[in-house]
């Protein structure tokens, strides 16, 4: 299990490639009900998402996602959408 | 010395149809170099959809998925047959078409009405040659199939296999399993297999429900199986290609060698017979 205050790895991918692979100390993505934002130690969880921007780290990354879900467990976040651009 | 010229000619267009097919075999071995590329790329994202759907699914769910609806009889099923564009790829086109027509056969040796999808200008031809009807025949597929080309190939299928217009539906391609090992597949999408769980369970909150997610995956992992399978499939034609010209580059290397020889050989003959003459010519002359 992880250990708590350890960072998130974080991936999005897509289809055709990963967008994106990396370590991040949280995340907002858009929940099918509003942002969500995940942090070091967060319980294992799918949701699945809605249009909007998925935020990672402290503006490392961003992508503008719609549709797709996300995957937490031990600290590993897996953003998995058909439709994702970096911004 | 007029078989000298003849040969000449020839070894001209051998040196000629080897330089094109030399050239062919590197355009398809850096194409089959990208297309792997995707292949590879494309892996993460199936494999985490057949993770989270494998972890949800359960079968008291089945019921209630029109994706995962197991009819009782196939009445009707589609086939998707995937093709290339060009030709010149060996035995890759031809292999493919006779996958389709097993599949076709065994599912019409079991009562079932097929229809046919066919994608690529080769399999579109063939059909057309052979004067089978086709349901829809697309040409439009590129060498870089995006998610999208697979969404609009299968779309429709999937919104009658839920109105239970369809019972199943296939998809015929080659299996991207090495440079060297590229089979010919026919895979099941409709109705959907849902993957088998690997390892223990996790114990997920799901938001919104279990329902709702497996509702939005079924159909990307469905759209998904399709585009891998055209991401496969392209980056075997090139490998068929490039196999098949380096062949041809080979053969064309050894039937040069053949013809110099022989070219040589009517020149030297030629030559000595020439000398043999103007000695004969001078010792006439002399006597």
């Amino acid at each position: 299990m992880a250990t708590a205050g350890g960072a998130l790895k974080v991936s999005v991918i897509s289809p055709e490639a990963t967008l994106f692979e990396g370590s991040a100390e949280s995340i907002v993505a858009p929940a099918f009900d509003g942002e969500v934002g995940i942090l070091p130690s967060h319980a294992p969880m799918v949701t699945t998402l809605g249009a909007g921007v998925l935020r990672i780290g402290n503006g490392e990354a961003s992508f503008k996602v719609q549709g797709g879900f996300l995957q937490v467990v031990d600290d590993v976040v897996r953003v998995v959408t058909e439709h994702a651009a970096r911004l | 010395m007029a078989k000298g010229r003849e040969l000449k000619g020839r070894i001209k267009s051998v040196e000629n149809t080897r330089k094109i097919t030399r050239t062919m075999e590197m355009v398809a071995t850096s194409k089959m170099k990208r297309a792997q590329d995707r292949v590879v790329a494309a892996r993460p994202y199936a494999r985490a959809l057949a993770d989270v759907i494998a972890s949800l699914y359960n079968p008291s769910l089945a019921e209630r998925f029109p994706l995962l609806r197991q009819p009782a009889k196939e009445a009707r099923a589609a086939v998707i047959l995937l093709t290339s564009n060009r030709g010149l790829a060996g035995a890759f086109n031809a292999n493919l078409i006779k996958e389709a027509r097993a599949l076709i056969a065994k599912l019409e040796g079991a009562g079932t009405h097929v229809e046919l999808h066919v994608v690529g200008k080769k399999g579109v031809g063939y059909f057309r040659y052979v004067g089978r009807e086709v349901a829809v025949s697309r040409t439009d597929i590129s060498d870089r199939p995006t998610a999208e080309d697979a969404a609009s190939l299968v779309e429709s299928l999937m919104a009658r296999f839920i109105s239970a217009d369809l019972d199943s539906v296939y998809v015929v391609g080659s299996r991207f399993n090495s440079v060297l090992s590229t089979p010919p597949t026919a895979d099941r999408v409709l109705p959907v297999e849902p993957p088998a769980a690997k390892g223990a369970q996790k114990d997920y909150l799901l938001y919104p429900s279990a329902e709702a997610i497996l509702t939005e995956l079924l159909p990307s992992y469905v759209r998904n199986a399709v585009y891998r399978a055209l991401v496969e499939t392209v980056a075997a034609e090139q490998a068929a290609r490039r196999t098949a010209m380096k062949n041809a580059t080979d053969n064309a290397g050894d039937m040069l060698n053949l013809l110099r020889r022989t070219y040589n050989r009517a020149r030297q003959a030629q030559i000595t017979q020439e000398i043999a003459e103007i000695v004969g010519g001078a010792s006439a002359l002399q006597g």
